[in-house]
């Protein structure tokens, strides 16, 4: 199963990804446009004593902000694994117990509707936009396990050259 | 007095290496009022492709950005070009900024010669020995003289680009032209060369990175010997060359009695004039009448630095300087300011939103500079400059009768002994550079390192640059000291005769002998072409070009455009020059190398990019080491 991965060294804090985000989520689907319609970005780049931390939702298995959401605006979907809100937005109080609930912040608020926002990892899209928009490819949105068996031979590769 | 940051256990921020400042953004920040050190930390993170340099927006196609996914621009641009046709941009805007200050001044002088404005020629002495290197009838009196000589530094800046300027002839160690001269880089008009440059670096006119790096180093030369040494000359001449004088520095010389005018900017010709009127009776009953005790004129920035090191001559009366380029704000915050005069270059939009909070009325004196809100503008003209700086100060006082009463000013302050130049260190020495060569040559003065250039809070307030310092002189390196990092040294009390305790065992010895403090302040940013003049008189006493002397230079923590050729200049001069925030040209393989070693071969100089302050004093006391063993000293 597909998910967004981070290789976070890569990040070097161009932001691209928040801005294709909040295009991504506009009426016009473009950068100037979610600019004056006001769309926030649901991806973080988050500056930690100075150095850029990308941040975006994991969409969890066991989602602790599914668990926590007592309207039941926050589900996971079962087919996709998507976690959101969207379709259900209406039933959210917004007493932000996603937001306390999730480990890495990874929710916010909407300012313009008073409801939760994250992400929806782009349902019109085969690949979501912060992930085609990164130039470092920091951002990757792969299978799990041939991530893993990537990382695999990359650090049997590491620890071989060591000897 | 703090020797050491005090800001990180109040804020996240790394703010400020003054306790004065540190106060005053506790202060702002109780206020609601988002200051400099707040907007710095809303822009993080910064994106890496701007802080690499390979991010081109010169055309439609662009923005374009260099990455391992994409590694030449839609143009087909490399980084390397990409980076060093961004660097010829801010070449140019540094060396176009300082020309426009010469001009201002040598326009002041022309219309001074013609006794239409307030000022007399301050050194005629300095007048007839430049009037006679460049070649002109030394017998002609005063005023015709200088304005013999404003017309050729005139005609030197508009000339063309191929025909070489005389000051770099003129006043370039030999050893150095020929180093240019094989380079092919001795400029010629200062005009010419800022539209020679900005022609290149269009898109799709010069994308050679070779060819645009050497453009950045003919530009520095062009403003090292005009904007630089030929500003300096001629304003010695238009108002007085520097004294020794003592002063103060930091904001709790603030007297909130008194109607508080601050001189800030880099020009300081409105200025002298506005300290001349402040002294009128008749402004002073003005004053009073609106309840003050009288009206005084501080600086801040390289127009403080100016009038402080003139502040026995020219610019008598002179309260005091009140801190430098990231301070400007909180200037204000304290609420005793009536009235800010921006001149030329460095006054932040944020110098208006604070003002905006308090009775503060700034007022733009130099027709290029204009700010969103700010609708005063007493646009400075030589041969009005009395009736202006007399308007200036009834402005200042009508917005003295608009202040509220409260006051929030820093107690700190300290004093300062200022107006170290190449003269006046020959007067102190008795005519001869010899007690302080041999102190060199002896090694009680291991070297000199000049630490110039802006202030930045990249790395917090000053923090860089005095840490940078306190290394220096604590290993017998004498530090000098111009632009705002002079600020920075003055608000600490570096420069007080006293602050060689801090030093070196042998530095010490000599600033006691001779009264001097061991940071030596040689006053505005366009001083560092003072420095020039001084290391090129060692160079010349020793018969060395200046490259193999003990000799490094230092921005630790240069901000912008001006201080780029600064720099530059110094690395064309043969120095090893640390720059503190790193240039944006690491994402080119081929500029980085050009700069950091492969220049050496060429100039004798290097940039040495260190973020770290105390590792980077050590490199450049390792680099002082060799060329003392090179010299055999």
């Amino acid at each position: 199963m597909k998910e967004i991965l981070l290789d976070y060294e890569k990040c070097n804090g161009c932001m691209a990804c928040a801005q294709a985000c909040a295009a991504e989520h506009s009426e016009s689907k473009s950068i100037i446009g979610a600019i004056l319609e006001g769309v926030p970005s649901r991806i973080f780049v988050q500056s930690v004593d100075g150095a850029p931390f990308p941040i975006i939702c994991r969409h969890c298995e066991d989602a602790p902000c599914v668990d926590a959401c007592m309207a039941g605006a926050m589900q996971k979907d079962p087919g996709s694994g998507v976690v959101t809100n969207e379709g259900h937005a209406e039933s959210c109080v917004g007493c932000w117990m996603c937001i306390m609930a999730c480990p890495y912040g990874a929710v916010a608020r909407d300012p313009r509707s008073g409801t939760a926002l994250k992400c929806d990892r782009c349902p019109d899209r085969e690949t979501p936009a912060c992930v085609a928009s990164c130039p470092n490819h920091a951002l990757l949105y792969m299978d799990t396990n041939v991530y893993a068996d990537a990382r695999r031979t990359a650090e049997g590769r590491r620890l071989l050259a060591i000897g | 007095m703090a020797t050491e940051c005090v800001t990180c256990t109040q804020y996240e921020v790394c703010t400020s290496a003054h306790p004065s400042i540190q106060e005053m953004y506790t202060k702002t920040r109780e206020m609601g009022l988002d200051t400099i050190f707040d907007r710095y930390q809303a822009q993080q993170p910064q994106c890496g492709f701007g802080m690499t340099g390979v991010c081109c927006q010169l055309c439609s196609h662009g923005p374009c950005r260099i990455s391992e996914k994409a590694p030449r621009g839609i143009c087909g641009a490399t980084a390397d070009t990409i980076v060093a046709r961004n660097m010829v941009r801010l070449a140019v805007h540094g060396t176009a900024a300082y020309s426009h200050h010469l001009e201002e001044v040598a326009e002041t002088i022309k219309a001074t010669a013609r006794g239409e404005t307030p000022y007399t020629i301050g050194d005629p002495d300095k007048l007839r020995e430049i009037a006679s290197v460049v070649g002109l009838d030394t017998g002609k009196e005063t005023n015709q003289l200088a304005d013999d000589l404003a017309d050729v530094i005139l005609a030197e800046l508009r000339k063309s680009s191929g025909d070489p300027l005389a000051l770099v002839k003129l006043f370039a160690p030999p050893t150095r032209l020929e180093a240019w001269e094989k380079l092919g880089i001795i400029p010629g008009g200062v005009l010419s060369e800022v539209r020679d440059a900005l022609t290149k670096s269009m898109t799709s006119i010069n994308t050679d990175p070779v060819d645009l790096m050497l453009t950045v180093l003919r530009l520095s030369l062009a403003a090292g010997y005009m904007g630089l040494v030929g500003t300096i000359t001629i304003q010695d001449i238009l108002l007085g060359t520097p004294g020794i004088t003592e002063s103060s520095a930091d904001l709790g010389i603030l007297d909130p009695a008194t109607v508080n005018i601050v001189a800030h900017g880099h020009v300081p010709l409105m200025a002298t004039a506005v300290i001349k009127a402040a002294e009128d009776p008749e402004l002073n009953d003005l004053a009073k009448a609106a309840g003050a005790e009288g009206i005084k004129v501080y600086g801040s920035m390289c127009t403080g630095q100016e009038l402080m090191q003139r502040s026995g001559s020219s610019a008598k009366g002179f309260a005091g300087q009140l801190g430098n380029w990231v301070t400007q704000e909180y200037i204000i915050a304290t609420g005793a300011v009536d009235l800010v005069m921006l001149d030329m270059n460095c006054s932040t939009p944020g110098l208006k939103s604070t003002a905006d909070h308090f009775h503060t009325r700034l007022v733009s004196v130099d027709r290029v500079v204009r700010m969103e809100g700010v609708d005063d503008h007493i646009d400075f003209k030589p041969e009005k400059a009395e009736e202006q700086a007399r308007e200036l100060v009834k402005m200042a006082v009508e917005a003295y009768r608009n202040r509220n009463g409260v006051t929030s000013i820093p107690e700190h302050q300290s004093g300062v002994v200022s107006g170290f130049s190449v003269e006046s260190i020959l007067g102190a020495l008795g005519g001869s550079l010899d007690p302080l060569l041999d102190a060199v040559k002896k090694g009680q003065i291991k070297g000199i390192a000049a630490v110039v250039g802006c202030t930045n809070n990249r790395n917090g307030h000053d923090t860089k640059g005095l840490t940078i310092m306190r290394e220096l002189i604590k290993n017998d390196v004498l530090v000098i000291n111009a632009g705002c990092m002079s600020s920075a040294a003055e608000m600490q009390g570096l420069m007080l005769p006293g602050a060689s305790e801090q030093a070196g065992e042998g530095l010490q010895a000599v600033c006691q002998a001779l009264g001097i403090p061991p940071v030596l302040n040689f006053g505005s940013c366009v001083d560092i072409g003072r420095i020039g003049v001084a290391v090129t008189a060692i160079a010349g006493a020793l018969g060395v070009d200046p490259g193999k002397l003990p000799v490094v230079a230092s921005a630790p923590e240069y901000l912008e455009q001006k201080a780029v050729v600064d720099g530059v200049f110094a690395v064309a001069f043969g120095l090893l020059t640390h720059l503190g925030p790193v240039p944006p040209v690491l994402g080119s393989p081929t500029v980085t190398k050009l700069l950091t070693e492969d220049i050496e071969g060429l100039t004798g100089g290097k940039v040495l990019v260190e973020e770290d302050p105390v590792k980077a004093a050590a490199k450049m006391v390792e680099h002082i080491d060799t060329k003392r063993k090179d010299l055999g000293i």
